[in-house]
């Protein structure tokens, strides 16, 4: 029965990857390749993320929220951006447009993620007996992730691949890509500064996710239209 | 084409068995993440010629209920009582009508634990706590006598399991009892199989003070005996301490011999008598350890015995004190005993009363630990509170018999008793008014000494078959023998075939809380429709409308088109 559980939140964890990859034209054009290669640059860009946390940050003894540890930690989360830089631009890609460029890229890095981060707590705790709605509200996380890291990837290849941006967007998709990229740091403010409960913070990141992956859309769109 | 497809083929079947062996690996992880985990002890199981009795089972993974829904199958559920709340003659209808259930959980309060820093044992109870005493005298009686064919299991009332008892107590009351399709808590103990104990040893200590033999003196100096049984018996074996039965009497024998220790080691204040003092087990099965130690004695040793004192629960008494003796009252060695004890008690302000109980040879029931030695036919006497003799396997130090329920006085005046009696005696000062033992004098009575024994005995279950031969306890008494007395021996025995006990008497319980099957398909059933839903959004928004409605018409299609 608990097995039963397990494979509940694993398919809420990992589904929604499988289902986007096929439901877009994504599957139509064969883009795992590109999926895979996103996926390895993140592991790549984990990795060095913890070695930059290892050496500079110090270790809390309480859970509260200290400024300049958090500023740092915002700091190395740019490596993230760094990586997906990478991933979109040095990458050399199968003949794929744009439009599908980014999804697959964000969708490789977003199931990177929560394979890294949600797959080994998810197997050694849901298969017990004892029931909490923690695993639950981490794949509704993965979730909210996905969307975030394709929304991510649209502003990153708005930001580097597309040369002919219209003047007066620039800056707002400057800053949007500024808002996702800090989010972690947002969301470990309000857990631990604010003292948010894991459910509220869940139902933040999901609200925001959407939020921005509509502005995201419609920045895409915008953009998309002087060149057709 | 077909070969670039074979090849990634393979990749892909390598690839899925190398999955499938890092599953099975990561497979192998323990897990144990239980809500609560409790210390549990389990009910005693033996056999009594043959005759199986306690709890036969230890293993235990089942739902737990609050209480005995009426007609609910509780063949399957732990039902979980605390023993304030017992219903004693519930339970014993219950078990002798052998209604099934998977398991039982008793809830003791925690002024019994012997973890309880506030009881100093002063004796003064309020009526609730004599009330606690007398109910678990009578459930720890019940379950002891009674053959059940599930495990049963104490623990200790705490906030922990207190909480998890409120919420199955709710939902009881709102829906129907746990089961797997309901949810609710799930009691889990995984203990090893009981196996029977295979030669179970009992060990007697004994320690022997000689007395001022002057020259010219060709006979053997008399022997006086000072005795108590140390080993308990009771419902749970790992809480069974005995503070009364009898770690009083382990703690009076004890100071009596520092005390005599004190006398004897100066010459001039050396006695003519030997003393000699024995610590027995298997008190509670007919003293088959007292019966064994006097069948090891040398007949001279034997015949020198003038008389012997078996103390036998003296902590829990106000003013009366009973001398139970199996020779007639009319003999003259008893009548000249009685008389020094009396002499002390009317001095000490409390009253001696003397029991005669006659011993039958041909029934192996010993109800006193004098029988033993009258059997041989040496002089003896029983020191105890109890005016009547209990039966088989009855207080003898169980559940009930907690250091809270202890008064010290009471043990500290016994002493007194005892120890002036005998020195009167030995030091031929009957009928004189001099108390050898004064309150303020070197030989004063120690009662830090007495609380530090007490202390360490009511912290000690001492069930006499789970207690391995180099038993630190054991060792503790054979050093503290040998500090006050001049030659101490152990006598290891194995106990009488009567008797067979099974182990596993602890373990820990895990009390999880699980969600029911139907949580689990409803969850499957939303997250299914969440990706459906996902799917078809994604597909609209990226494809178009057409693209959905022809995924679902591609088959007709193509059968026309084929056509």
């Amino acid at each position: 029965m608990t097995v039963f559980h397990f494979f509940n939140c694993a398919i809420l964890t990992f589904g929604p990857h499988a289902v986007y990859y096929s439901a877009t034209p994504l599957s139509e054009y064969d883009t795992l390749g590109t999926s895979v290669k996103a996926a390895l640059v993140y592991l790549g860009t984990a990795l060095i993320k913890l070695v930059c946390l290892a050496t500079f940050l110090n270790v809390s003894e309480n859970d509260s929220f200290d400024p300049y540890q958090e500023l740092l930690k915002a700091l190395i989360g740019f490596i993230d951006v760094a990586g997906l830089y990478f991933a979109l631009t040095q990458l050399t890609h199968r003949n794929i447009s744009q439009n599908h460029k980014f999804q697959a890229v964000g969708l490789g890095w977003a199931f990177a993620d929560s394979v890294l981060h949600r797959l080994a707590p998810l197997w050694v705790g849901a298969r017990g007996l004892e029931f909490t709605w923690d695993y639950i509200l981490q794949g509704l996380e993965a979730n909210a992730n996905l969307v975030l890291s394709i929304s991510l990837a649209a502003l990153g290849s708005l930001m580097w691949l597309r040369k002919n941006k219209p003047r007066t967007l620039i800056p707002i998709i400057y800053i949007c890509a500024g808002i996702v990229a800090t989010m972690p740091s947002i969301t470990s403010y309000l857990r631990r500064g604010l003292g948010w409960h894991l459910p509220k913070v869940v139902g933040f990141e999901l609200f925001t996710s959407l939020v921005m992956a509509f502005i995201s859309w419609q920045l895409f769109a915008t953009c998309q239209r002087p060149s057709t | 084409m077909a070969t670039r497809k074979g090849r990634e083929g393979e990749m892909l079947e390598s690839v899925y068995s190398v999955i499938a062996l890092v599953f099975v690996l990561v497979a192998c992880v323990e897990l144990c993440d239980a809500a609560t985990v409790v210390d549990v002890y389990r009910l005693i199981q033996y056999d009594l010629a043959g005759v199986p009795f306690g709890s036969r089972l230890a293993n235990l993974n089942h739902h737990a209920a609050s209480g005995f829904a009426p007609a609910a199958d509780l063949s399957r559920t732990v039902v979980i009582v605390p023993v304030r709340d017992v219903n004693i003659t519930f339970i014993g209808d219950y078990i002798t009508q052998k209604q099934p259930l998977g398991g039982l959980l008793f809830l003791l309060p925690r002024m019994i634990s012997s973890d309880n820093r506030d009881d100093m044992g002063r004796g003064d109870q309020t009526f609730e706590e004599k009330l606690m005493r007398n109910l678990l005298g009578e459930l720890e009686q019940l379950l002891i006598h009674a053959s059940i064919p599930y495990p049963v299991y104490f623990a200790f009332e705490d906030d922990n399991i207190d909480d998890v008892l409120t919420d199955i107590k709710r939902n009881d009351a709102t829906s129907q009892p746990a089961t797997a399709t309901t949810g609710g808590y799930k009691l889990v103990v995984s203990a090893p199989e009981p196996k029977k104990i295979v030669s179970p040893t009992i060990t007697n200590i004994q320690g022997w003070l000689p007395g001022l033999k002057v020259d010219g003196d060709a006979n053997q100096l008399p022997t006086i005996a000072i005795v108590a049984s140390y080993d308990t018996f009771g419902a749970a074996p790992a809480l069974s301490v005995g503070s009364d039965s009898n770690g009083s009497g382990v703690v009076a024998l004890l100071e009596i011999a520092r005390l005599f220790s004190l006398l004897y080691s100066n010459p001039k204040t050396r006695g003519r008598y030997n003393l000699l003092f024995g610590l027995t087990s298997g008190g509670p099965y007919n003293y088959n350890g007292t019966h064994k130690w006097l069948r090891s004695f040398d007949q001279r040793l034997r015949e020198s015995i003038d008389y012997a004192i078996c103390l036998n629960s003296i902590g829990s008494w106000d003013n009366e004190l009973w001398i139970h003796v199996s020779k007639p009252p009319e003999n003259a060695y008893i009548k000249q005993m009685f008389e020094g004890f009396t002499e002390v008690a009317e001095e000490l302000g409390l009253k001696v009363g003397l029991k005669h109980k006659k011993i039958n040879i041909s029934n192996p029931r010993v109800a006193w630990e004098h029988e033993q030695f009258s059997r041989l036919r040496v002089t003896a006497a029983t020191l105890s509170e109890l005016s009547v003799a209990p039966e088989l396997l009855e207080r003898t130090g169980g559940l009930s018999d907690s250091r809270h329920f202890l008064n010290e006085a009471a043990i500290i005046r016994s002493i007194k008793l005892v120890a002036e009696s005998l020195a009167r005696h030995i030091y031929g000062h009957e009928g004189k008014n001099i108390q050898i033992f004064a309150d303020d004098s070197s030989l004063a009575v120690n009662p830090s000494y007495i609380q530090s024994w007490l202390h360490l005995l009511s912290r000690t279950p001492r069930v006499a078959p789970f207690c391995s031969k180099n038993d630190p306890f054991i060792l503790a008494l054979k050093k503290e023998l040998a500090d006050h007395t001049v030659e101490v021996n152990v006598q290891h025995e194995v106990l009488d075939g009567m008797f067979t006990f099974y182990d596993s008497t602890k373990a820990r319980l895990n009390i999880y809380q699980v969600a029911s099957v139907t949580f689990d398909l409803l969850l499957l059933l939303v997250l299914g429709s969440y990706l459906i839903v996902l799917f078809s959004f994604l597909v609209i928004t990226t494809r178009g409308l057409d693209d959905l409605i022809s995924l679902f018409r591609r088959p007709p299609s193509r059968k026309l088109k084929t056509a």
